[in-house]
This record gives C-alpha cells, structure tokens and sequence, in this order.
C-alpha cells in the first residue's frame, strides 16, 4: 500500500490563551481503511496576469478521496492568486501562503481555477488521488 | 500576535519525491502585518446528513473583511470519542459549492473570501455522530 502522511501544526497568540494544535493524517482512498491513496500529479507553474487558467481539471478523480496542496511561492507580498472551483470563489493565497483541501471534482466543471493578480505568481501544486480517466490522444 | 501553520507532507508513492514541508505565517492581504482576528477554536457534533453552515459569515459578531486573506482549518476528528473512522466523511463547501470531503482524520487549511453568501457548509455522509473542529483566521471589516 502507497502510504501518504499530510501533518499540520497551527499555532497563534491571538488570544491570551495560546492555540496549539498539531494533526496527522494518512490519506486513503475513499470508503476504505487499508488503501492509501497511490497516484500524484505534482509540479510547479509560472501564472502569468491576464486570464483565468485550469490548475487541475476534473479528469483525476472524480468524487473521491483526492487532496491537493497549493502554495505561491511569490515573494512580493501584495502578488496574490484567486482560487476558484466551478466559477466559485473560494479565497485567495498571497505570497508565501499555502493551502490544503479535500477536492473531490464532483462534475466536469468543478475544475479547480486559478487567476494571478499582481504579477506572475510561481505555483507549486500536489494532487494525491486515485483513479485517472485517460483522455485518448 | 503571530498565527503560523506549518504543513508537512511525505508519500512514497513516486520514489523521487522529496515531500513537502513548508511554513506560513498568516498575513493580512497585501502586507506583511499579522492577521489580527479570529473566531477562536470551536468544535461542531453533527448527527444528520442535513447540509448546515459550519460558519454563517453574516452571522459572525466581528463582520470579517471581505476578498482578502481569510483561512479556516477543519478537522474532522471522529465521533468525540476517540472513535475515528476513516470510511466515511463530511463534504465540506463555500456557498453549495462542494469542495471535498473530510474523511475521519482529515485535516484541511483553505483561504476563504468571508463574503456573506460564502458560507462554509458541512455535509456528514451519515446519521453517526461526527465532530469537526475548526478555526477561522481573518481581518476585521
């Protein structure tokens, strides 16, 4: 079995008792126990202003247990670039800040999208999922 | 008044892939200013496949600031009791939107746009108790 850890630690002193919290999870496939997740897409991407452009599309993994990572690696703190899935704006990731969410590219337009704003944002992504629906070339 | 969030990832599912281990200090969009507010950390039992507002962004004491850097964590750490399963999930949106589902265990860190129609929505796969625990970080309107 492939075996995939995604840990997190969070901490802040926003409040005058302090929050620490630390999880850990192995991905699995969906509905199972003993599978782990065992495909990944990983790569890094220069998005240019102007348009909005497919991060991923929906052909992975449809409905499933897939997890992606997005992080912009710009440096310049007003550069930022919008997240979107089907046409709905989830937030935005400015530079150095990352993201960790379950997509499960429920239709074939639950694309997830992405638009630069500042500048050129260079962006590192992950998608850990299963299944891949192959397109004939 | 700093809030960091540290994620690490390893896989062996491609031989050459070195993980990922990264840091981020949460911002206010735009600057390097801390974020500077926060629902706190909250825990929800849900018992029904009813999909309901895990963060109701009109309803939130501090009217948080729209289209900027907002984050939420969720979690979903089982039934409360120490019990988690991993076969079954929470479908977590943004305003109907489905982003993905949270199996037990899981963990997610998402920017938000805190707009009053983006709700951040929940959707257990069953009746069985499940827990989610969650902050939001954000910048006040």
């Amino acid at each position: 079995m492939a075996t995939t850890t995604a840990a997190v630690t969070l901490s802040s002193d926003l409040m005058s008792a302090n929050i620490s919290v630390s999880a850990s999870s192995t991905l699995m496939k969906a509905g199972t126990t003993a599978d782990g997740l065992d495909q990944m897409d990983y790569g890094v991407i220069e998005i240019p202003t102007g348009d909005q452009y497919d991060l991923i599309c929906t052909t992975p993994t449809a409905s499933k247990a897939t997890k992606l990572y997005v992080k912009n690696h710009s440096t310049d703190e007003t550069y930022y670039v919008k997240i979107m899935i089907d046409a709905q704006d989830i937030g935005r990731l400015y530079a150095g800040d990352w993201m960790f969410i379950p997509a499960d590219f429920h239709d074939a337009n639950a694309d997830i999208e992405i638009t630069s704003i500042g500048g050129t944002n260079t962006i590192e992504y992950a998608l850990f999922h299963e299944g891949t629906t192959l397109i004939a070339s | 008044m700093a809030t960091t969030c540290t994620v690490s990832i390893t896989s062996d599912i491609a031989p050459g892939f070195g993980g990922i281990s990264e840091s981020m200090t949460l911002t206010q969009a735009g600057t390097v200013t801390d974020i500077d507010s926060t629902t706190g950390f909250q825990v929800r039992k849900l018992r029904s496949t009813s999909t309901v507002d895990l963060v109701t962004m009109a309803n939130e004491l501090v009217e948080p600031k729209d289209s900027v850097a907002a984050k939420i964590y969720i979690r979903n750490i089982g039934d409360g009791n120490g019990n988690i399963d991993k076969s079954v999930g929470v479908t977590i949106g943004v305003n109907a939107e489905p982003l993905g589902k949270l199996f037990g265990g899981d963990w997610m860190m998402a920017p938000l746009t805190c707009i009053d129609a983006d709700d951040v929505t929940v959707t257990p796969d069953n009746d069985n108790a499940v827990v989610l625990e969650y902050i939001m970080f954000y910048e006040e309107a």
